[in-house]
């Protein structure tokens, strides 16, 4: 399967990633129209820095074993036998946030405006070239390559 | 080989899942006992009117067939012949199996209060057919009482205000939902359930129930005098493993069937999994048990270590709240108590020696998964050089150099 390799050393912060998947996940905006300021401006990938290590940068694994997957109640995360990735379908999910509770590298995340999904990584499924937040990347910090399952 | 899983819930899917994924041939019969599956955590939604019957599926509609699973549902499992390696149901089959895997959940009772029992208006909340039920008398009912005001008791009381009925819930302790939150975060949902129109009587506990000439309990009496109308009655007062069939069948059980870390129990070839082994009561570790029981059963050994259970998020209004481990410790266990607050967040450290012994995050639960990782494997917190309201992944950051998953450095 596909997963976004990160190099944590190339990293320098600049959070375009984070622009970039909440422009993805704004129909019809580009990186510099993106409403960033809208109550629905939400990224999935988060940047962290700490003193000693520098950047940290905690994006969704679509584990090999999603613990997210396995404590979902209703259906809405699954792992896609195919591509390997965990996907969610909002009409499905019953907000529970137990799958927040059992990511074990705090990826996930209740929205913030309504309080009634969860804000996931879906590995841009729906464009062609591939993850939004890996293109903006200026250092090559993250990179989709293949990972054997 | 022949697996026969006894239940189609959460448990007794995910087994049979990865048993078909694993292994295809094998040959997999599910026996359910209802006749739809459903998760029981939607069913207030159910009730509520939010939701169908189907919405609260948490499978594919073409599950069985597409994964070549036998489903024989509306069929109890009655009594269980572990020489022969048969199991009996209600209607006579005798079901042979090579491996049988026990995912039959739990069941509520009734306490055993006067006039309770005998009322034909008083129901659980477990099974989509109590919801059903509930759902025809919530159409005429105007006054619900709830008795328990654990998560189940919450559940079945947001669903009746969403339907506009009346709803005083009454709790033995002092605040709702005691063994997931504390007095502060409680008291937070509690004046939220108020706001939508509910009652609450805490400290306070059933004695009896008039039950009027067809049956029906109208008056729900309590220890303090208090006198409750009630027109339906829902009892979430707790719920007991679900194994009566396995009696005189040698299997090992206390309160719940017991099994080792490879969820076997003491027969060869029977296993268990879910809420029926008393291991914990909540979804994520019955899928996770099935899971393990079936790799098991299917001749692996892998072991179910997270026997960890003091865990829960809650999400009533929009209000979310994550619930790990002991959140009220008491003064001889000498934690120390941390908290920080703000307008929409109380969050409340427990630790103990360093090490995080609960948590409570109450308002913005994003990013909080971590968590549970330190509490379960007693991570001692006290060498990072942060606020421990600021830890979070990040100080635990470290990857595997071939597949780019995330590990724990610990
Ligand atoms: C109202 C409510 C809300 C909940 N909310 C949450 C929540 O938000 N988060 C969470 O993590 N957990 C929640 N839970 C708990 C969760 O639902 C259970 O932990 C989970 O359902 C356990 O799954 P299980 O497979 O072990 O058993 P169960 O779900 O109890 O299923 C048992 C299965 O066995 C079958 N069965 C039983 N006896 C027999 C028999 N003799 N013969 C044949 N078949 C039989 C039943 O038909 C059923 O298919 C909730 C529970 C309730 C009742
Ligand atoms: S959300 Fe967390 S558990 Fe689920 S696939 Fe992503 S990293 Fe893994
Ligand atoms: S919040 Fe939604 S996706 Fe997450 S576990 Fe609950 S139902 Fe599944």
């Amino acid at each position: 399967m596909k997963r976004i390799i990160i190099d944590r050393e190339k990293c320098d912060g600049c959070l375009n990633c984070n622009i970039a998947c909440i422009s993805a996940h704004e129909e019809g905006s580009n990186f510099y129209t993106v409403n960033m300021q809208s109550p629905e401006a939400e990224t999935r990938n988060f940047i962290k820095f700490d003193a000693q290590k520098g950047y940290l940068p905690i994006f969704c694994r679509h584990c090999d074993e999603p613990e997210c997957v396995l404590s979902c109640m209703s259906g809405a995360l699954e792992k896609d036998p195919l591509t390997g990735h965990v996907q969610y379908d909002e009409s499905k999910c019953a907000a529970c946030y137990m799958c927040v509770m059992n990511c074990p590298y705090g990826v996930l995340k209740p929205d913030k405006q309504t309080r009634t999904k969860v804000i996931k990584c879906d590995f841009c499924e729906d464009k062609p070239d591939g993850p939004s937040c890996v293109k903006a990347c200026p250092k090559k910090a993250i990179e989709v390559k293949e990972v054997s399952l | 080989m022949k697996i026969v899983i006894i239940g189609a819930s959460a448990a007794g899917i995910s087994a049979a899942k990865t048993i078909k994924t694993s292994e295809p041939d094998t040959e997999v019969v599910i026996i359910s006992k209802e006749d739809s599956v459903h998760s029981r955590c939607m069913l207030h939604k159910f009730l509520g009117h939010e939701r169908d019957a189907k919405g609260i599926s948490f499978i594919a509609d073409n599950f069985f067939e597409s994964s070549g699973i036998t489903w024989l549902n509306n069929t109890t499992v009655i009594g269980l012949d572990a020489q022969k390696k048969t199991v009996k149901t209600h209607d006579n089959q005798d079901i042979s199996y090579d491996k049988l895997l026990i995912a039959t959940g739990a069941s509520y009772f009734i306490p055993p209060i006067p006039g309770l029992r005998e009322s034909k208006n008083v129901y659980g909340f477990r099974d989509l057919k109590d919801a059903q039920l509930l759902d025809n008398e919530c159409n005429t009912a105007q006054n619900a009482v709830v008795i328990g005001a654990g998560l189940v008791g919450m559940d079945a009381a947001v669903a009746m205000l969403e339907r506009g009925l009346k709803v005083t819930v009454i709790e033995m302790t002092q605040a709702v939902m005691s063994l997931q939150l504390d007095q502060k975060s409680a008291q937070a949902y509690q004046q939220l359930f108020e706001e939508h129109g509910a009652e609450f009587i805490l400290n306070d506990k059933v004695v009896s129930v008039d039950v009027d000439e067809v049956g029906r309990g109208k008056t729900i009496h309590l220890a303090s005098g208090k006198a409750v109308p009630a027109d339906v009655i829902v009892i979430a007062a707790g719920v007991r493993p679900a194994f009566n069939f396995t009696e005189g069948s040698g299997i090992d059980t206390n309160h719940a069937i017991l099994v080792g870390d490879d969820l076997k129990t003491n027969i060869d070839d029977i296993y268990a999994a879910g809420d029926v082994t008393g291991i914990a009561g909540i979804w994520p570790n019955a899928m996770k048990q099935g899971r393990i029981a079936a790799i098991n059963m299917l001749g692996e050994k892998l072991l179910y270590e997270d026997r960890y259970a003091l865990k829960n998020t809650v999400n009533f209004y929009g209000l979310t709240t994550l619930s790990l481990g002991n959140i009220n410790p008491e003064p001889e266990e000498n934690c120390e108590i941390l908290m920080r607050e703000d307008r929409y967040n109380y969050q409340k450290v427990v630790l103990k020696k360093g090490v995080v012994q609960g948590v409570i995050i109450q308002g913005n639960i994003g990013g909080t998964g971590f968590w549970q990782y330190l509490i379960k494997n007693k991570i001692d917190v006290s060498g990072i050089n942060k606020d421990v309201f600021s830890l979070s992944y990040a100080d635990f950051y470290d990857q595997d150099q071939n597949t780019g998953e995330y590990r724990y450095a610990v």
